[in-house]
Formats: C-alpha cells, structure tokens, sequence
C-alpha cells in the first residue's frame, strides 16, 4: 500500500472513531431522554413525558434560576473588573507590573480543587463569610475575572491607541474619552468574555461545592445530588437541554452574522 | 483669526526633551509663522514626530517653553490646548459614522446641534467629501479616511493643524494628489500648518519654510528652495538627493565669488559661493546627479568639472537611468542621471568608460 493511501484511507477512518467516541455517550444521553424507562438507561418506547415532568419539577426549577442568577452577577462584575484590570496592566508602567499579570492569570491554570479549598479555607477560617450563594458567587467572579482580563488584555494589543489621542486631541476629557471611544472600542472584547464567562460559571461544579456548604444548590450540585440515586430521567432531559440549547445559539449567532 | 503682524502661531524656545537613554529634542528653537506651512523634515527619529507632539501636548518637556499664540503653553493639557493633530495612522473613530467623525470636537465644545450639522455639512463639501456622512471608516478609500481626518481637525478652526506624516501609508500617485489638495485646502482655510515628514519631496512640494532635523538638533531652516539650492551640511545635502558630496577645502578664489575646491584625494572641482560666506567656511561641495552630464569618453570640450570614469552600475528608474560611474583618477563613485527621453541618441551600456561634466553653478556649497 502507498503511503498516500494509507493516509486516504485510514486517517478518515481514525478521525470518525474519535468522534464516535467523544459524541457517543451524548447522544445516548439525547436519545434515552425520550424513552420511557424509568430509569432512563435503556429504549423501550418514544415519550416526552419527562420534559413535561421538568417543567413542574420545582427542584430543578430553582437550582436553574439559582445558576443562572450567580452566573449574570459573575458576568457582571467579572467583566468590569477583568476590563479595568485589563487596562492598567496594558496602559500604565509601573514596578511589578508583570509579577501582577502572572499572579492575576493564575487561577485560571490551578486545579479547581486547590482554588475550591483554599476558598473554602478562606471564607470559613479567614474572613467568616457564610458558605452559600454568597460564597458561591464571590468564589465565581475569582476565577472568572481573569479570564475577562486576559480576553481584554489580548484585544487591547491590537487596538490603535492613538483614538484616545485624538479623542483628547478634539477637546474630551479623560472620563469622555474612556465613555465615548475606549469602552465602545473594547465592547467586542468585553461581549466575547461575557460569552465565554457565562459556561465557566454556569457549568461550574467543582469549586462550587467546595464552597457551597450545605442546602444550596445550582443546577451542577443538583444533577450531581441526583446521580446518587441512581440514573433517572431528569439527567439525560436537563442534559439534552443543556446540549442542545449551545448548539442553537451558535447555530443562530452564524445565521445573524452571514445576515450582517 | 488674524494674528498681528510678526508674532508667530507658534514659537520653541530651547526645548528639550529627553527619554530613557536619548535626547529626543535637543534645545531645539524655532518660530512658525502665522498662516503658511511649516514643515519638519528628516529621517526617522531625528525627533520630528516628538517635536510635534510636545507642541499638540501629548509629551510634556524637560526644558525650554511651547508658545502658541505668544502665551506659554508647557502645562496645558492636550485637551485644551488651541490645536488639533491629523495623527499618522488617522485615528478615525470605528464605531463612528463620518459625520458623527467630524462633529466629534465641536460637540465637546458644546456647540448646538444644528450648528454642527451646518459646519460638518460646509467642511465636508471643502473636502469633497459630500454624500459620505453616514459611511463608517471602514467603508471608505484610503484618500477619503485622509480627507475625513482633516476634515475633523479643521472644522474647529484650531489655531494652528499639526500633521504628523498624514500620507506615509498612500501609494504614490494618491501622495501627490493629496500633497496638492492639503496646499490647496491650507491656502483656502488660511490655517497654520505644522507638517512632518520624511520625504524631502513632499517637504519641497508643500512647504513654505522647511525646517531639517537630525538628532534632535534642527540643521538648517529655509525656503524650500534655499534647502535644496544652498544645504548648508554634508547631511543635508545628502538627504535632499544631493549625494555626490566632495569635502575639501578652498584653495583659489576667482573674481566672481567662484571657488576651486580640493578634495583630500586630490580632486580639484569649481563652485560659485554666496557673497556672504567667507572661503574659510567652506567644507566641501555636493552635486546633484541630475545636474551631471554623461559624455562618450572620447568628447573634446570646454566645461568647469570634468572627470573620467567607468559606468559599473545601471538602474533603469522611467524617465531617466540612475547610473554609477567609478572613476579613474580617484577610487570614488559618482551618480549621475542619464535621460531616456526620445531625443536622448547616445546610448551607454555597463563597463563603458565615459566623460562626466558639471556646471560650476550645479556645485552646491556646504558649510558644516
């Protein structure tokens, strides 16, 4: 066999088995959603009846608002900050200015176990906060903000920064030129760090129960409370869900785009 | 906006301006007068560019005083001082509409809103620019960025418009238009124009004083003509194209201010001096290449420079050959400019050996 076609033959084949292997355990999980065994592991006839049962399942229903909830507040606050971070590093020269980078940056590489104890360490022992959605969310726009900064401070390289120059130039102060050029400038970075916040925090599970204590649930800890008890329905519809409505909204981002 | 007669838009005493490891400007003083173009010429970082913007107020200096306007000027911030700047890369603003673009500085100012309808509307037909308000940026050529970017500074009728190499990133054809449109447009609005560039053409086209720069240190300020005719530095001479330089001193004077010069290596050539300057002086002479004339070899005739060399190198630039000319007598090589117009009927070709010849008036005295 020619070394041509080897590569024809068998790198297609290789690639459709990796994919095979990465989507298969998803679309089992779309597909048992709509099958009506109790247990949800295996087909026995087409139902929707556990979508319908979603909707009146209180539990879910609050542990949903309760993520979404500490998410928009995470997004908030995490870009704010990640963006005015993001703009001294880049615009102002002082001593350390790197080491202050690094040290920004880093929770973004630790393990999310040592970010969720040393947090849980530190609101118990240090500063007494009560573990809950307090914790949750300040532990949340920790590890989030980073991410806005670096976002923004990438963007920022590419910006010509003579605008403010000339903003300056024709008469604006420097909160009008921040208001009025620098921030619109920098919208796109910010919406592209909302964008990519809102699953680091909504998905989050790990350092969430680390400092979740005990009787608060977002929709991770739920799902995970849930497996204890063994498979059930309500995994394979919020997973479906939570699957399908990505895929939707990038789906939809591309059309209005092409649109544009 | 008429200024009284003899004070300058803007003036610069003895200013310096220093950054970690160079002195950027270096007690540099100079006067722009009131409604002409002023030019900075020079290579890159001789200082132009800083020089421009300690007057606009974006550095601040070390030593020595900005004056716009006969007031002093150091501690004013940029915003409010009474120029505005056409930055290199333009700066328009992306997210903004041409109009939106324009009206921007008169909107800081608190002009009302229909006045600055009417004022962007009056500039933009200066520009030429009319039917192109609500475009973005992004949507229009680079000549008409350059136009809305002018058109942005001067419908506030600064003081004084500063212009930082506005039309570096312009292709050739588009630079000679524009270089006469900003003529045009600065005679029109009768606004003082402070212009750095590094293309001694533009400054030559546009100016009407052109001040050289190198190292922070201002070499010579003139008349575009007086720059070009009577450089008064080997440095100068050589970046305005006069690149044949001979340094030497005076060893005969003749009845009509005309001065043989000798070079270290022997060359012995002919120039006519100023009245003013003193022989002593003189360091040495430069040429213009398109001031020499190429001869066959074997050309029996009356002229003031003459010298003999061999052609070894040829680049073919249009209208006329850039050509190189090693000669015998000394090692040194010689540019000169053979034409290629059709009356043009003798032709040379690479190791060929030629006469060169030169008018004493096409030697150009050099006195630093």
């Amino acid at each position: 066999m020619k070394a041509s076609n080897m590569t024809n033959k068998i790198l297609p084949t290789l690639s459709m088995l990796v994919y095979i292997f990465l989507w298969a355990p998803v679309i089992i999980l779309v597909l048992f959603s709509f099958s009506s065994n109790r247990f949800g592991i295996k087909w026995e006839s087409f139902t929707l009846q556990w979508y319908f049962d979603i909707i009146g399942n209180v539990a879910v229903r609050d542990a949903l608002i309760r993520s979404l909830t500490i998410a928009s507040i995470t997004i908030v606050v995490a870009t704010i900050a990640g963006t005015i971070a993001a703009y001294g590093l880049y615009k102002y020269k002082f001593r350390g200015r790197g080491a202050l980078r690094t040290t920004i940056l880093l929770p973004m590489v630790m393990p999310s176990v040592v970010t969720g104890g040393a947090l849980l360490v530190f609101f118990s022992r240090a500063i007494h906060i009560p573990l809950g959605y307090l914790s949750i969310t300040i532990a949340h726009i920790t590890f989030c903000t980073p991410l806005a900064m670096f976002v923004v401070l990438g963007r920022m390289a590419r910006i010509d920064w003579s605008l403010e120059e000339a903003s300056a130039d024709l008469g604006a102060d420097r909160l009008t030129t921040w208001r009025k050029i620098t921030i619109p400038v920098l919208l796109p970075a910010m919406i592209a760090s909302a964008a990519l916040i809102f699953p680091w925090s909504f998905d989050d599970f790990i350092i969430t129960y680390f400092v979740a204590g005990v009787g608060t649930t977002t929709l991770p800890i739920y799902i995970f409370s849930q497996l204890r008890f063994g498979a059930t329905p309500v995994i394979n519809t919020i997973g479906t869900i939570l699957v399908v409505l990505p895929i939707i909204s990038v789906l939809l981002m591309r059309f209005l785009q092409k649109k544009k | 906006m008429e200024n009284r007669e003899g004070i300058p838009c803007v003036e610069l005493r003895n200013v310096v301006k220093r950054f970690p490891g160079v002195t950027a400007v270096d007690h540099v003083s100079l006067k722009v007068e009131q409604g002409r173009i002023f030019s900075l010429l020079g290579p890159s970082g001789c200082g132009k560019t800083t020089t421009l913007r300690l007057v606009a107020g974006f550095e601040t200096l070390d030593e020595g005083d900005v004056l716009i306007d006969n007031k002093v000027v150091n501690d004013i911030p940029a915003h409010k001082r009474n120029c505005s700047t056409v930055f290199q890369t333009l700066a328009l603003f992306p997210h903004m509409t041409v109009e939106e673009n324009i009206g921007y500085g008169l909107e800081r100012k608190g002009v009302a809103k229909d006045k600055i309808k009417k004022e962007v509307g009056e500039v933009l037909e200066l520009m030429q620019l009319g039917g192109m308000e609500k475009r973005r940026p992004s949507q229009l050529s680079g000549g008409q960025r350059q136009r809305v970017a002018l058109a942005r500074s001067l419908v506030l009728r600064p003081k004084i418009l500063l212009l930082d190499e506005p039309l570096a990133s312009l292709d050739r054809k588009l630079r000679k238009e524009m270089q006469t449109e900003i003529k045009r447009i600065q005679r029109e609005v009768r606004i003082t124009f402070l212009y750095v560039t590094h293309d001694q053409k533009e400054a030559l086209t546009i100016s009407d004083t052109i001040a050289v720069m190198a190292n922070g240190r201002l070499e010579q300020v003139g008349t575009p003509n007086e720059i070009y005719e009577t450089p008064r530095t080997r440095f100068i001479a050589d970046f305005m194209g006069a690149i044949n330089i001979f340094l030497g001193k005076v060893i005969a004077t003749g009845s009509s201010q005309e001065v043989q010069l000798e070079t270290a290596d022997g060359l012995k050539i002919i120039a006519i001096k100023n009245k003013g300057i003193p022989s002593e002086e003189i360091t040495g002479i430069s040429v213009h290449p398109e001031l020499i004339d190429i001869l066959p070899e074997g050309t029996d005739l009356e002229g003031d420079n003459k010298f003999r060399g061999k052609i070894i190198e040829m680049n073919y630039q249009g209208d006329f050959t850039e050509t190189r000319i090693c000669l015998n007598q000394v090692d040194r090589i010689i540019t000169a400019h053979l034409s290629n117009e059709p009356g043009q009927n003798v032709r040379f070709s690479l190791d060929e050996r030629v006469l060169l010849c030169w008018n004493r008036h096409s030697s150009k005295i050099l006195i630093g």
